[in-house]
């Protein structure tokens, strides 16, 4: 397929990985962040890990939408699963995340109707083919995907389906990156850019990185010679001693993004003034719900939901990992009491969460291969 | 970008802020719908409101049945790109 084979050429991956190793000062340690649950994921699958020098860290920062799901989320999205007359409906991932009391697959095996679906619009089509049930769409993700619930909500109101409606957990990405950047126990050399998302945003909302926190960022592609060149690109930067927002995704990211896509988010929804990340806390102006005018399509205000805070179990360290300060490996539970299968964590559920990528591709341990 | 198509226990295609390209075969203007496929043959019915007009043989980055953005803009080979 075209704009995807070309990306994983290994002979120009080897080109790239000479040329990092070409812009490392020795005795230097390097640590950057891939914003992206994405990027982690193919860092991993493709092995770019291995082509970097030792002296190249990659943390893994939070831009995993399952996994910055709080539990009291997960709890008011079953709570909703479990009345008689909805279809509670969400992606893959989402069904897997342990709330207080057990995951929505757990509901669904005790009689709950909960349905996988693949966008947005999967769950509107459900709504029009069931009239007599009450269709909730569980809307997680980052600006990348709200745009389609968005669109899909516009679809809703157009067609007039009535019994639909959205649970929505939509975040946005600038608020915690700026979070992790105020954060005492972290120092960052650069950022891999969230491709997807600058879609949609555009370039312009990472510009404080630089100007504000004096830190290079490379919006980057989810192919290994994109993320490779990403690195390359950032180790530049550091090396001239310039610091900037570029982009290294142009086959796909404008640098103003994309503003129909921009202009539907702001016609259906607004900020709300405090949205709770898994282990990151409250973040003040990091979520999204829907504008007054969509109301009506907004299920925690046609249904009672608990909305109770729930804490993360004790053994869970997602918070640290999230953040970037410790090792999906260093946390104590990871691969013993909690595994892809039983997930204690949400960073173990998706495998786009750093703890599931680290165990899917077997990264157990510390020591990797040293080119 | 990953071979799965659909979300499964094992990946899910939505949360990884991933993005498929397709190729565009069909067009439905009225509904700002379109048939699109993806490398292995697969079909799927894609929103395009946020990338239209399409036509068919374009190739679209689609996120969540949604296209979020049309492939092929300048710098679309992996050779030659600097910083």
């Amino acid at each position: 397929m075209r704009f995807v084979e070309e990306f994983r050429d290994a002979e120009l991956g080897r080109a790239l990985a000479a040329e990092i190793l070409s812009l490392v000062e020795p005795g230097r340690h390097y640590k950057i962040m891939e914003v992206c649950g994405g990027h982690t994921h193919s860092i991993y699958k493709y092995g770019v890990d291995d082509l970097l020098p030792a002296n190249v860290e990659l943390v893994h920062g939070p831009g995993c939408p399952v996994c910055v799901i709080p539990m009291g989320r997960v709890d008011d999205g079953i709570a909703l699963a479990r009345r008689q007359e909805v279809i509670f409906t969400c992606f893959g991932d989402m069904m897997r995340v342990p709330g207080s009391n057990g995951s929505l697959l757990d509901a669904k095996a005790a009689g709950a109707d909960v349905r996988m679906v693949y966008s947005p619009l999967d769950a509107l089509r459900l709504a029009k083919q069931n009239r007599d049930r009450e269709v909730i769409f569980f809307a997680i993700g980052f600006e990348t995907t709200a745009p389609s619930t968005a669109l899909t909500l516009k679809r809703a109101r157009a067609e007039g389906v009535r019994n639909f409606s959205c649970m929505c957990s939509h975040v946005t990405i600038v608020p915690p990156v700026r979070a992790l950047l105020e954060s005492p126990d972290l120092r960052l050399d650069g950022f891999i850019g969230p491709g997807h998302v600058c879609t949609v945003v555009g370039a312009r909302p990472f510009e404080f990185i630089p100007v504000d926190y004096g830190r290079p960022v490379v919006i980057a592609g989810f192919e290994p010679l994109d993320i490779l060149q990403a690195i390359a690109m950032i180790l530049r930067q550091l090396r001239d001693g310039r610091c900037c927002v570029e982009n290294e995704y142009t086959r796909v990211v404008p640098y103003e993004g994309n503003p129909r896509a921009l202009q539907v988010m702001a016609e259906v929804f607004e900020l709300r003034a405090h949205f709770e990340w898994r282990g990151l806390g409250f973040i003040s102006h990091s979520g999204l719900r829907l504008t007054e005018a969509y109301a009506d399509l907004d299920a925690e205000r046609r249904f009672e939901v608990p909305g109770v805070r729930v804490a993360d179990p004790k053994a869970c360290q997602c918070g640290e990992v999230l953040k970037g300060v410790i090792k999906p490996w260093e946390c104590k539970v990871f691969g013993t009491a909690c595994t892809p299968e039983r997930p204690i964590g949400t960073c173990m559920v998706s495998s786009e969460g750093a703890c599931a990528a680290y165990y899917n591709f077997g990264r157990f341990a510390r020591e990797r291969a040293v080119v | 970008m990953s071979e799965t198509t659909v979300c499964d226990s094992k990946h899910c295609v939505t949360c990884a802020d991933e993005g498929v390209p397709m190729t565009v075969v069909r067009v439905d203007p009225e509904r700002a719908l379109a048939l699109c496929e993806r490398g292995g043959g697969a079909r799927a019915s894609v929103e395009i409101a946020l990338v239209e007009p399409v036509a068919p043989g374009e190739v679209l980055l689609v996120h969540a049945g949604t296209a979020i953005a049309r492939l092929g803009a300048p710098g679309a080979s992996p050779a030659g790109r600097a910083g």
